[in-house]
This record gives C-alpha cells, sequence and structure tokens, in this order.
C-alpha cells in the first residue's frame, strides 16, 4: 500500500547551496556550477511517483545521482530542496519535514533499504545482521531468529549463519544485505544496486525472487541499478538519470523504442529488445479485408474476421484451422494458428515460431483482430527496436 | 643534460667548507661581540609560577583534606583487597635436595587463566614458569604487590578511560577540551606527579596508584575516541536507515566496531600502569620497582637485575594476555 511522492527534490553538495541553487535557475550545467561555485550538484529538480506496488528502477552512468537521490527518500541525504512525501500503512508522511522521532519510526517500520556497498556489521554474524532491523523493532529473539532463518533460505545461504561478514565472498555478502533489508516486513524498499556484485546465475534467481516477492506480498521499490537488461527485467518503470537529472521516464519499451535524448540511446543501444518490444507495437496492423471478410497474411495463411473484427476461423492453404493462444503451443497437437494478446513480449513470440509454427501469429486485443507477427515484423523490430514504427 | 648531473656533486662538495666558515665566523663574532650576552647572571624566576602552584596545592590540600582521604581510603582498599586475594592462595613448599623449593598455587592458576585469555597454551606456561621463578627468587612477595598495584590502577585508568573516550569520541567539544588534557598528562615527566600525590595522599599504595592512574588513563581516552571517530560512515548510515536511536547507534553499532580499537588502547592502559607501578616505589609504593630502587640505592647489581627481570617477565604477561582480546569474539 505504500506509495513515494518526490516532488521538486534538490540536494547540492558543499556550504553555500543557494547559490548553486541560483545558477541552476539560470540553466547552468552541473560542470559549470561546480567550477563557478564549488557546490556539486547531487540531484535537481525530481519530480515522480512511484505507486503501489511498482517497481521502479533509477539507471545512469557512474555519478549521476542515483544513490544520492535513492538515499534523498529516507533522509539518510538531506534534500537541500524539494518534498518527498511517504504514504504508508495508511498514514502520510512528510519525510523532508518529518521530526527526528518520526523519521526514525519511518526509518524502523515503514521504509527498509540495501545498501550499495552491503555495509555489513562486521562484528554480528550472518544471522544477526539479517537480525538487526528486528532487534530495532524490539522483536524477541526467538522470532528474529526464525525471520532471519526463513531469508537466509531465500537467499541461498544455508549453514552460513554463524558466520563473520568477512569469511564470505563479495557476492554472498550483498545477498547478507539483501536479506537485511528484505527482513524488517517493511513495505517501501531502497535498494542501491543490491545485485551488482551477484554471478550472473544467482543475480537471475534473485531478480526472480524479488518479482516473486513483489506478486506475493505488497511491496513499493526503488531500485538503483547500471544494469540495463536488469532494469528492463524487474522494471515496472525506469528513470534515466544524467548530471543529477532526470532525462526521461517511462515503461521500459517506452524507453527502448523512444529514446528522446542521445545519452539515453547510447544507453539503450546494447539492450536485448526482444523481451520489452510487444506483440502490439512490432505487428503488421496494416491489413485488407477482401470481399469474403478475409484477410491475407502470408501465402498460405488466411483469417476470416466477424463483424466486431472477432477471428471467425483461421486457414493454412484454403483449410479451415482452430486458433490457439500463443502460451499453449507446447500442448497443441494439430496444426493451428496461434494468437497473442498486444503486451506479449516478442521474445516469446520467436520462441513458439521456433519451436511449433512459422506461419504469423495473430494479435487479439479483446477479442479483436489488430494484426499479426510474422518474422519481418519480428526482425524489423529487432533492427529498429521498434523505432521503424 | 651533462651540466645538469654534475651540478649536485660540485655543490655537495663545497657543503663542509661552508659549513666550517660559518660556524668559525659565527664563533669569532658571538666571542668578541656577545661576550656580555654568553655570561648570563643567574636569573630568578620573575613569574613565580613554582610558588603559585605551591600555594595552589597547598590550600588543595588543607581544603580538600577529607576528599583525598576518602580516595586514599579507597584505593587502599582495592589494592588490598586484590593484593589479599592474591596471598591468600597457598604455596606449597617441597624440599628437593637440600633445598626448600617453593611452588605456588598461583603458577597453576595462572597458567589457566592466560591459556584462556590469550588462547595460546605458550602464554599460560610463561605465567607458570615466571611465577614459579618469582617465587623460588625469593620476589613472590613483590611481584604479587606489583600485580595488584597495577591492575587496581589500571582498572581505574580503564573505567574513567573508556567512558571519556566515547564521549570525546561523539562530541567534538569534548575531544577539543580533552586532547590537551591528554598531552598534558603524558608528556609532563612522570616523577612530577609524585610529589603532589604524597602531599595529598601520603606514602603507600594510595598515592602510587594515584599517579599510575593518571600515567594510564591517555591511551584508553585515546583509542577508544579514535575507535569511534573510524567507524565507517557507512555502518552508522546503515545503523539509522533501520531506525537506530542515539543510543541504540553507539550501543549496537558504534562501540562493538570500535572494540578492537578499545581493546587496544586497555593494553596499552596497563602496559603503562605497569612501567608507572615500577617508578611509584620511589615513593613507597613497593612492589617489584621497590626492589630496583634498593638495588640502585645500595649498589646491588644482582638484586636490581633479578628484579628487574621480573619486571620484563610481568610485562609479557600483562601484555599476550590482554592483547587478544580484541580479536577474540
Ligand atoms: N557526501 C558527498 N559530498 C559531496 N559530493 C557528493 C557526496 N555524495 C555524492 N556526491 C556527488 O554527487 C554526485 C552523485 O553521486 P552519487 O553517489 O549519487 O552517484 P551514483 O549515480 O550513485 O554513482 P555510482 O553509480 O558510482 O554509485 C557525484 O558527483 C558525487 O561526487
Ligand atoms: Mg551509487
Amino acid at each position: 500500500m505504500p506509495s513515494i511522492e518526490l516532488e521538486g527534490v534538490y540536494k547540492i553538495f558543499g556550504d553555500e547551496p543557494e547559490k548553486a541553487l541560483k545558477l541552476i535557475d539560470e540553466g547552468a550545467s552541473k560542470t559549470e556550477v561546480r567550477e563557478e561555485t564549488g557546490q556539486v550538484i547531487g540531484v535537481q529538480d525530481i519530480t515522480f511517483k512511484i505507486k503501489n506496488n511498482e517497481l521502479f528502477v533509477i539507471m545512469g552512468l557512474s555519478g549521476s545521482g542515483k544513490s544520492t537521490l535513492l538515499r534523498c527518500v529516507n533522509r539518510l541525504v538531506e534534500p537541500t530542496k524539494g518534498r518527498i512525501m511517504l504514504h504508508s500503512d495508511g498514514k502520510d508522511y512528510d519525510i523532508t519535514s518529518a521530526e527526528k522521532e518520526e523519521l526514525r519510526e519511518v526509518r524502523e517500520t515503514q521504509v527498509s533499504m540495501v545498501f550499495q556497498n552491503f555495509a555489513l556489521f562486521p562484528h554480528r554474524t550472518v544471522l544477526d545482521n539479517i537480525a538487526f532491523g528486528l532487534e530495532i523493532q524490539g522483536i524477541s529473539q526467538e522470532e528474529r531468529e526464525r525471520k532471519s532463518q526463513e531469508l537466509i533460505e531465500v537467499v541461498g545461504l544455508e549453514g552460513f549463519g554463524d558466520s563473520y561478514p568477512s569469511q564470505l565472498s563479495g557476492g554472498m555478502q550483498q545477498r547478507v544485505g539483501l536479506a537485511r533489508g528484505l527482513a524488517t516486513g517493511a513495505e517501501a524498499l531502497l535498494m542501491d544496486e543490491p545485485f551488482s556484485a551477484l554471478d550472473p546465475l544467482i543475480k537471475v534467481e534473485m531478480q526472480d525472487e524479488l518479482l516473486d516477492l513483489m506478486e506475493n506480498m505488497q511491496r513499493t521499490i526503488l531500485f538503483v541499478t547500471h544494469d540495463l537488461d536488469e532494469a528492463l527485467k524487474v522494471g515496472d518503470r525506469i528513470t534515466i538519470m544524467d548530471g543529477g537529472k532526470m532525462v526521461q521516464k517511462g515503461v521500459p519499451e517506452e524507453i527502448i523504442v523512444n529514446p528522446k535524448t542521445e545519452y539515453v540511446a547510447d544507453f539503450v543501444e546494447n539492450a536485448d529488445p526482444s523481451d520489452v518490444l510487444r506483440a502490439e507495437t512490432v505487428a503488421d496492423k496494416d491489413f485488407r479485408l477482401d470481399e469474403n471478410d478475409k484477410v491475407r497474411l502470408d501465402e498460405l495463411t488466411e483469417v476470416e474476421l466477424g463483424d466486431e473484427g472477432e477471428v471467425l476461423k483461421g486457414y493454412l492453404s484454403g483449410t479451415p484451422v482452430p486458433i490457439r493462444p500463443l502460451d499453449e503451443y507446447e500442448r497443441i497437437e494439430e496444426e493451428a494458428l496461434l494468437f497473442s494478446s498486444p503486451d506479449t513480449p516478442i521474445s516469446e513470440i520467436m520462441r513458439a515460431r521456433l519451436d511449433y509454427t512459422s506461419h504469423p501469429v495473430l494479435v487479439l486485443k479483446n477479442q479483436e483482430f489488430i494484426g499479426s507477427v510474422g518474422e519481418k515484423n519480428i526482425l524489423r523490430g529487432l533492427l529498429e527496436k521498434g523505432r521503424g514504427e | 643534460m651533462n651540466k645538469i648531473d654534475s651540478f649536485p656533486e660540485k655543490y655537495f662538495a663545497a657543503v663542509p667548507g661552508i659549513i666550517g666558515w660559518v660556524v668559525l665566523s659565527a664563533r669569532t663574532a658571538f666571542a668578541r661581540v656577545g661576550a656580555s650576552l654568553l655570561e648570563l647572571p643567574a636569573m630568578p624566576a620573575s613569574i613565580p609560577l613554582d610558588d603559585w602552584t605551591v600555594a595552589v596545592v597547598d590550600w588543595l590540600a588543607l581544603n580538600l583534606g577529607p576528599f583525598f582521604d576518602f580516595i586514599q581510603l579507597m584505593l587502599n582498599t582495592i589494592n588490598d583487597a586484590l593484593l589479599a586475594a592474591i596471598q591468600w592462595i597457598p604455596i606449597f613448599v617441597v624440599e628437593i635436595g637440600g633445598l626448600d623449593i617453593r611452588f605456588p598455587v598461583w603458577s597453576l592458576l595462572l597458567f589457566f587463566l592466560l591459556w584462556y585469555l590469550a588462547g595460546q597454551i605458550s602464554t599460560g606456561l610463561l605465567g607458570l614458569v615466571t611465577l614459579w621463578l618469582a617465587a623460588n627468587f625469593g620476589l613472590y612477595v613483590e611481584t604479587t604487590e606489583t600485580f595488584a598495584l597495577t591492575l587496581t590502577s589500571a582498572l581505574i585508568a580503564i573505567s574513567l578511560g573508556i567512558p571519556s573516550g566515547i564521549l570525546a569520541g561523539i562530541s567534538d567539544t569534548v575531544h577539543n577540551v580533552i586532547r590537551p588534557v591528554l598531552d598534558l598528562m603524558q608528556t609532563m615527566p612522570v616523577f612530577v606527579y609524585l610529589i603532589p600525590a604524597v602531599i595529598f595522599f601520603g606514602m603507600g599504595a594510595a598515592p602510587g596508584a594515584v599517579a599510575t592512574v593518571i600515567f594510564a588513563y591517555p591511551p584508553s581516552v585515546r583509542l577508544t575516541n579514535l575507535g569511534i571517530r573510524e567507524v565507517p560512515q557507512e555502518l552508522v548510515e546503515a545503523g539509522e536507515a533501520f531506525g537506530c536511536n542515539y543510543w541504540q547507534l553507539l550501543m549496537k553499532v558504534q562501540i562493538p566496531v570500535a572494540r578492537p580499537s578499545i581493546m587496544q588502547g586497555v593494553n596499552q592502559s596497563i602496559m603503562l600502569a605497569l612501567s608507572m607501578a615500577v617508578v611509584a616505589a620511589l615513593i613507597g609504593a613497593g612492589g617489584l620497582g621497590g626492589e630496583v630502587v634498593r638495588g640502585i640505592q645500595r649498589m646491588r647489581v644482582g638484586q636490581g637485575f633479578v628484579a628487574g627481570l621480573a619486571v620484563v617477565f610481568t610485562a609479557m604477561i600483562l601484555d599476550r594476555a590482554t592483547a587478544n582480546i580484541g580479536a577474540r569474539e
């Protein structure tokens, strides 16, 4: 149920932030501000809202202000200007103006954090590190141990509960930090590159774990990462930061299909778009009905449409064939035409085409035929990342 | 290229000559011009800081007498209790080949204690041998006295030093106030403490303990302060991010993370306490220091050497016993 709202948030590092703010108003860049005033811009003019149960990703190059922004949300970094609101547990917290005790309470119960450099306590065992937040909440020893043990299993560190952080590898330490962040049960999570030190296999496992968590429990997550593929995979929405500014914000596909600046385009250039591009985006929507209400999709394939645009029949070389959902293709014995929803990633269509059919896949939106995805559409989509459309 | 290479050599060759010339001319110049300057008359202090000090000390002794008596009583009590506890454990005497060889039970206890504290059997053995030798060299009483005085003083120094260090670690104001005090305590020649200590606390263990506490206090403060200040910022932030209040941050993050440094301070305090406990013999604190002092006064090389050796062994025991505590969990 939590949501987080940022309104015109600035963070200037240095002792004369007003000077810097004035220059920023006059349109000076980060470098100019530093040269003229000696003040360093952390972030500037950030406004967005993270909705309930949304995973909001911040991306950007090193030094672009990702951590600074994340830390403003629990005020480990004191924002210079702007407003941050947290709606959680049916209460509204004005983070930016919260008094010490209120802020402490928010941190204890509402917002948890996973640190970029782990920040594990060297004097505590893995189990006691994970239990730290629970200990602060005043939860009994027994209960703490039970919960921490649960989380140790979630992050795959069974048997290391009594080890000290210094005895673990970097990747294992990161998982302890992750477990510590999850243990408190806070529904808002701030995660600063939580998977950066993990090997690819465990990384995928942890990402899936996180997505499960989002599905099974209500969590609202602000997630910083360097890894575009990760951002595309876990992010509901992504924002790209450059020099403390937010240069673009949107759902993953928007960012890839429609990069607003050169910087963003460079950023997404090497992304694998197949998980992001949706059937609707790449589909050939330019079809013509013939006199029999039929649409020819390629030499062999035809569909017959009803009055509402619904598909009545499919034909292969003139023979009627059934029409079946794409995600069931593994169970289909006979020859059939497949259909997908507009939001199906083209990677799934590609897989079905590889394993089952070489015929175009129909795209249906609320039963209505809106186009088809054939080989050409997929290739063009991948090459042009959907921009050609 | 060549020129640059030969540049320094040429000039270095001239250096001794130049220095010689400067010194010679300076001497002649002073001899001529500054003769009157060099032969200074005796100069009595025009600002009598020494007299003032006496006045302050006298005033303190007169007006704070009961306070000092209380401290004296307390110190003597702790010291005597400790000493009694140590000396209460018996020594067995066995006649071997016509010699009365003594076996103090303490050497066995010390063996296990040190083994446990240092985690090494060799340290235990060191303690065993030291005490056994001390008993048979006729230094058992002196060694236990030195132990008692050292531990009494170190205990007080540490239990004052760690809290002061924590305060200095979290507050810049305290830090700025306490630093010059520590500097004074550590750089003032140790003998200087002994005089006022005697005036305030009489002769015996109490003034020795006071001087020793003053001497052993700074390292605990310094290293505790340092340890707290060197706690990585990120760990403090981690504590804050999970909702620690001030007290929890201190008890659950700062102090435990600073622990190795704090324990180093404890170790150093104990070592300094020992060295001062030996010197305190000059004001009648007894113990091994007393043996050394008597050795010097009567020109008995052997007596002084054996007692000195006992101090060295005691120091080794104390060091090994406390050096590892910080590392142990
Ligand atoms: N405590 C600080 N004092 C002064 N400047 C700071 C401080 N923290 C961050 N900065 C500056 O703010 C800017 C943003 O830093 P930030 O740590 O947010 O970057 P980031 O995007 O998280 O980078 P990375 O990917 O390397 O973690 C940088 O220019 C940095 O130098
Ligand atoms: Mg960062």
